[in-house]
């Protein structure tokens, strides 16, 4: 009896197994909601090919784990300020953007960044995007706050939250004027130090995962920070918190993903299927209607997304998208701005 | 053959321990210190031997900030759970005449150790937020009339987490210190006319002195090392130097920075047990 059991015990287990060794096994590493199942399962029915998915929760992440080795992951979906590392550091392929249908429809604006490319070759496939907007708990304002200088009053003291991160050197910069906010001189930086400085005893907390921002509303922690827009105040919504996002004077932030084959992948014939989904109208309404994010192929989002959708996540407003200070790749000038950050966190 | 099968046992006894030590743990310290040599450079970092990294963790006034606080910090969870840990112990070994009790209370220090370390500093939050267990308390008995946010997102907040948590590492010892104590030594001092408190301070004390020295040093370690809590409690001055370590492996891909950071925890650290190794020794008792 025993004996059975445990010869039964192992088939079970080698059974699970068998789909994980079978090649057409994609493993992605990816934001939460990029492979959600509301979309996934279905690309799985048809495909044939298995995803698992990992997530992270910042684009900092993406380095260590894919130098750690082993070549285990086959996607990757950094931001536009990390794409041109992975190509740096030689972790990606070049994409043949022939083999993805799609591929016309991509906001022109997006196919044109630096980022991607690299001698005339994309690396990357542009997925969607969105602004590092503010936001505010409603039924702390009686006047709606317009400016940054909201997150630096008194009034807001204790009750005051900032993502920990380096956009927030491009926070304070761009409220002590300085709108080149990817090509800070050493002085602009050392400003915007020191307004954050300022700044500091005001926050209640820096937050690290959306999680952990929506947390802090919830426990009345927070009334005012700033947050991706579009994914945690939807998630607020479901709780019934009542939050309003908006752009202040000083501008936004804007972040687009893109879609990254890691080298030399065993998997690429899966690999493409999957990008061809994920730039569809099956990926693209997929992502805006799980974490509340603008698609990046327009045509796409036009034929799946209903007329307030479409209205609401901008995609026919190049005004909105133009406003925006897309990110970019600060190159070695990244390590000035995370050691100011860092000098920031630990005064 | 036969000097082999006399010898094999004694080579696996003393072989596989050393080989477990030399690649799992002398190997890693030697690669980490190998790093710390090395020079930053866009996008990652190249060999080098210098000693820049070193050199920054002593001028660039951030990292010496930080380290003051997580000292600051390690002393006052030791000294805590030293304060809290100390008299249970010792009504533990001394004062509790039933065995069933004291097993009962020995293993409610101990129990918490099972649950998830994480579950444990959450619930923290819970307790200490401004709409938590302890507000409402205070503001249902009328001290505070609304809620207050000094409890929570502040280093008071993290030496709390961080007491709650390592307390059963300095229990344990004082307690195993204790019981260790020969019950007739109390006796006859007592017998010669020596007061309980006095009697307390010249014998009992003295004689516990290893196990507070282990249990200090415990919490000290395990407090120095800790990124957790300033993650889930602490507030904005909550950076601890074990938080710089992640930000300098992870964010700013900068392994040389990180490992030097790395080396000088771990010397800080054997510093540290080797002035309680020394303190142990001194009051052990003597072999006659």
């Amino acid at each position: 009896m025993k004996i059975r059991m445990i010869a039964s015990y192992t088939m079970a287990l080698s059974v699970a197994a068998a789909p994980a060794l079978a090649e057409g096994t994609l493993n992605v590493l990816t934001w939460e909601g990029y492979a959600d199942s509301s979309f996934l399962d279905q690309f799985v029915e048809e495909s044939g090919c298995e995803v698992n998915a990992t997530y992270v929760g910042s684009n900092d992440d993406f380095a260590p784990k894919l130098m750690g080795g082993g070549g285990v992951y086959d996607l990757i979906t950094p931001s536009i300020d990390t794409t041109a590392l992975m190509i740096d550091l030689d972790l990606v392929e070049p994409l043949d953007p022939s083999m993805i249908e799609g591929w016309d429809g991509i906001y022109p604006k997006f196919l044109a960044l630096d980022g991607i490319q690299r001698d005339g070759e994309y690396y990357g496939m542009p997925y969607s995007w969105g602004a590092i907007a503010f936001m505010y708990l409603d039924k702390a304002f009686d006047e709606p706050p317009t400016s940054l200088d909201a997150l630096w009053s008194e009034e807001n003291s204790g009750k005051i939250s900032l993502w920990d991160d380096k956009s927030s050197i491009y926070v304070a910069a761009r409220r002590n004027g300085d709108m080149n906010i990817y090509n800070l001189s050493d002085e602009q930086i050392a400003a915007a130090r020191e307004s954050l400085i300022e700044q500091k005893p005001l926050v209640r907390k820096y937050w690290s995962t959306a999680g952990e921002l929506v947390d802090l509303y919830k426990a009345g922690e927070v009334i005012i920070s700033n947050t991706w827009a579009g994914y945690q105040s939807s998630l607020l919504a479901a709780e019934g918190i009542e939050v309003t996002e908006f752009i202040p004077e000083e501008g936004a932030e804007g972040w687009m993903d893109s879609w990254m084959v890691v080298k030399n992948t065993p998997n690429r014939e899966c690999a493409y299927k999957f990008l061809n989904m994920q730039l569809s109208e099956q990926g693209q309404c997929g992502v805006a209607n799980v974490n509340g994010y603008s698609a990046a192929n327009a045509e796409a989002a036009r034929s799946c997304m209903t007329d307030e959708q479409f209205e609401a996540l901008h995609q026919d407003d190049p005004e909105y998208l133009d406003s925006l200070l897309i990110w970019a790749p600060l190159g070695d000038r990244f390590e000035a701005y995370l050691n100011a950050w860092n000098s920031v966190k630990a005064q | 053959m036969r000097f082999l099968s006399e010898k094999l046992p004694g080579v696996a006894v003393l072989g596989i321990p050393l080989l477990w030590i030399s690649v799992f743990m002398l190997l890693p310290y030697a690669i980490i210190a190998t790093y710390s040599f090395w020079t930053k450079q866009y996008p990652t970092f190249s060999p080098d031997f210098q000693f820049g990294n070193y050199l920054t963790l002593f001028t660039d006034p951030q990292y010496s900030k930080v380290l003051i606080r997580t000292l600051k910090v390690s002393l006052l969870v030791s000294l805590f759970s030293f304060l809290l840990g100390y008299p249970f112990a010792y009504f533990l070994a001394f004062r509790c005449k039933s065995q069933a009790l004291r097993t009962w209370l020995y293993m409610a220090v101990i129990a918490p150790l099972w649950v998830s370390y994480l579950l444990r500093a959450y619930v923290w939050k819970t307790i200490l937020g401004t709409e938590g267990v302890l507000n409402s308390f205070l503001m249902s008995i009328g001290i505070l009339s609304e809620p207050s946010d000094m409890f929570l997102y502040n280093q008071f907040a993290m030496v709390v987490t961080l007491t709650y948590i390592f307390i059963p590492f300095m229990v344990m010892p004082i307690y195993t210190a204790l019981e260790k104590i020969p019950r007739n030594l109390v006796e006859a001092s007592a017998d010669l006319g020596l007061r309980p408190i006095p009697t307390f301070l010249r014998i009992t004390l003295p004689l516990s002195i290893p196990g507070v020295a282990a249990g200090f040093t415990m919490t000290f370690c395990l407090t120095f090392g800790d990124f957790v809590a300033p993650f889930l409690v602490g507030g904005p001055d909550g950076n601890l130097v074990a938080n710089v370590i992640v930000t300098q492996f992870g964010t700013a891909l900068n392994w040389p920075m990180g490992s030097a950071l790395s080396i000088l925890v771990l010397v800080i650290v054997l510093t540290v047990l080797s002035l309680s190794g020394r303190v142990e020794r001194h009051y052990s008792p003597k072999e006659v």
